[in-house]
């Protein structure tokens, strides 16, 4: 009883104690990594896809493969780009599990095409369309999930483990709907946009970080070129030198041969 | 026999002993039987000849062979009645048959539970390979271990449309050795699984080698595959009984609105006519993965063949060459590891054939959980459960169904029907 009672003193010492910490994560302990995926190559077309199911309403959208987008600047669209670092420092406003993430089923395929969510974020998979469809979430450590997701429904669900390779995400209804769901520990994931740029923000600064590069076509992307030089990345896994603010790692391009697998 | 199931790639000094042992103990002997290793994962991992003999060096001291299983207590598994499902047939001093496994489940399921036994080819649907340790007709949730309750009711009842047979004849006891064996069988493979993706995650400082430690092989590993093992037993679905004054006719009704509506999106698989017609050109996990793996190999293959080597460096050309190898090696895999895959047709309602029982809490289980493995999904969160019993109720129903949406009002010879 009497050690119960003694708790709240010694939370508020430990809260007085971690106040200044949190305080001193200033500027310039932190830093923002971006640069850009470039195709290297001629730029692919997308070939389209044919909805065969729910024609009446999925045949209304022109529905393109999206294994391998590339944008007219030959920006490459949702290659992965995470931190590795197991225990990686975690910027103070990344407290608590963070916002939830939507997956939507809309017009036919998954918006996003590659989600990224932490160990104890909801993600929330919905479904805008007027069809009713089903998300087959082939995760491996974490527990698989088919659930129906009628129109206009919506499925919370959280994952305890981070997974090594990202998780499949399928619609049995619409075989021609795929999408990838990034499962991490740490919030320093990102995928890169439409154009081929990402950032990380608020990564810890002042030292070397590994990043983990991913494409669903590539696999754990083994090479890029920086400035005309090829650099090997096993598995991957490049180690970069972060600096407080920003931090550019400028255009990288993969090779076209990356994808052909 | 045990030459017919013997691994394809045996290593030739293995085979070279096996004619030695032949010449030298005439032909009346059979070499041991052992584990073949997942090949299919191995080289989807990339591993080296180190990392497999690793991985099998591991996989003997925490589950010994076929012939002397070993289980460890974080197994949970009763090492008794697997040493009466292990081994050989024969019997032993009291006069008890031993070696159930191999007398009963071998031929098909293999001796490793890897579903390529020697028959497994002529069947379809293929028999259930244990390894991924997923079962498809059990009282949990779709991503939980089926219940020791539901492998023993497998057993017992067979699974009627399918070449598995009912063991309802065997003795109590033996049943129960054999739902043991299957349990380890499959707590190997996930094991087995488990310890090969790991290696993927290996830091560079570990020189591509899995630490052997406790922490890392029982802790990290083994246990987590056998809690969920464990944890099966208490994970049954509650069930919320049929109303027992249910208005038999009303319910079927609503149920075949349930059916066709988009709520529950039955119809979209199993077809308006329900003759499971819907959606034909889905795989189940099983399958998926070989087909996955296909595409990738023979896209790989057509890129690796198109590359020009004329200006590929000493390190590029090695690099091209290791390539192509990797390729052919994993196409032979798959000739000798994974069979032909098949499509999953959606159970075709009107056979009034269950595959995983045909109680109605059978079918309210299948609804509520989906189909862990194949493509039916779960039903609860979006389908109340007076409503899956309306649904179980109209699909109990529409093998006896005459006129709706067959378009026939009157009753259908069985070769119109089907």
């Amino acid at each position: 009883m009497k050690a119960h009672a003694f708790l709240p003193c010694v939370v508020a010492t430990l809260l007085a104690f971690s106040l200044p910490a949190s305080t001193s994560a200033r500027a310039d302990e932190w830093g923002t990594l971006k640069g850009r995926f470039v195709f290297g190559g001629d730029a692919p077309v997308a070939a389209e896809l044919k909805a065969d199911k729910d024609v009446e309403v999925c045949g209304k959208h022109k529905l393109l493969a999206e294994e391998l987008v590339v944008g007219a600047d030959k920006g490459v669209a949702n290659v992965v780009v995470f931190v590795r670092d197991k225990g990686v420092k975690v910027h103070p406003d990344f407290a608590g599990p963070g916002d939830k993430v939507v997956l939507d089923n809309k017009d036919c395929r998954f918006d996003p095409h590659v989600a990224v969510v932490r160990t104890g974020q909801t993600l929330v998979i919905k479904n805008s369309d007027t069809v009713g469809h089903n998300s087959n979430v082939a995760t491996i450590k974490n527990s698989p999930s088919n659930n129906l997701i009628p129109a206009g429904g919506e499925a919370p669900v959280t994952f305890s483990s981070e997974e090594a390779i990202p998780a499949q995400v399928t619609c049995n209804i619409h075989p021609w709907m795929k999408s990838w769901l990034v499962i991490r520990p740490n919030p320093y994931a990102a995928v890169s946009k439409a154009d081929g740029t990402f950032e990380l923000k608020n990564v810890p600064a002042g030292g070397e970080l590994e990043l983990q590069i991913w494409h669903e076509k590539a696999g754990y992307v083994g090479e890029v070129t920086i400035a005309g030089k090829a650099e090997k990345i096993a598995k991957g896994r490049k180690k970069v030198k972060v600096a407080a603010g920003d931090n550019d790692l400028g255009e990288m391009v993969l090779d076209a041969n990356l994808f052909k697998k | 026999m045990t030459f017919i199931i013997m691994h394809r790639r045996t290593s030739h000094t293995l085979a070279g002993l096996a004619i030695c042992l032949t010449a030298l103990t005439g032909c009346g002997k059979t070499p041991p039987a052992y584990f073949r290793p997942n090949m299919v994962e191995a080289t989807k991992q990339r591993l080296t000849p180190d990392q497999e003999q690793q991985v099998s060096t591991i996989l003997l001291a925490m589950f010994g062979t076929p012939d002397e299983p070993v289980c460890l207590p974080e197994t949970g598994l009763d090492e008794a009645k697997l040493r009466l499902a292990a081994g050989p047939v024969r019997s032993d001093i009291v006069g008890r048959k031993n070696g159930l496994y191999r007398e009963h489940c071998a031929h098909c399921h293999g001796v490793t539970g890897d579903a390529l036994g020697p028959t497994a080819a002529f069947l379809n649907p293929y028999p259930r390979d244990y390894r991924p340790g997923v079962f498809k007709f059990k009282s949990t949730e779709r991503a939980d271990k089926p219940t020791h309750a539901d492998l023993v009711r497998v057993l017992h009842k067979g699974i009627p449309g399918t070449s598995m047979p009912s063991f309802a004849l065997l003795p109590a006891a033996q049943v129960e050795a054999l739902a043991e064996y299957v349990k380890y069988l499959s707590i190997r493979g996930e094991t087995e699984l488990a310890l090969m993706r790991a290696y993927f995650e290996l830091d560079d400082d570990a020189q591509g080698k899995l630490p052997e430690t406790r922490e890392f092989l029982i802790d990290e590993t083994l246990a987590v595959v056998a809690d969920k093992w464990k944890a099966a037993a208490d994970a049954e679905i509650q069930v919320p009984p049929m109303p027992a004054d249910i208005d038999l006719v009303a319910s079927i009704a609503k149920g075949k609105e349930l059916f066709y509506g988009g709520k529950a999106n039955c119809v979209k698989c199993h077809g308006v006519t329900g003759l499971g017609d819907g959606q034909a050109n889905d795989y189940d996990d099983w399958n998926k993965a070989i087909v996955e793996i296909g595409k990738e190999l023979s896209s790989g293959a057509t890129a690796a063949r198109e590359a020009s080597t004329s200006g590929m460096s000493p390190e590029e050309l090695a690099e091209h060459r290791g390539q192509l190898a990797w390729l052919e090696k994993f196409g032979k895999v798959l000739d000798g590891d994974a069979l032909e895959p098949r499509t999953i047709p959606p159970r075709n309602l009107r056979h009034g054939i269950y595959r995983g029982g045909r109680r109605p809490i059978d079918l309210y289980y299948r609804i509520h959980a989906g189909i862990n493995g194949a493509p039916m999904p779960a039903a609860k969160g979006t389908v109340p459960p007076e409503d899956i019993w309306h649904i179980v109720n109209y699909v109990r129903s529409l093998p006896y169904e005459l006129d709706g949406e067959l378009g026939a009002d009157k009753p259908m010879l069985a070769k119109d029907r089907f």
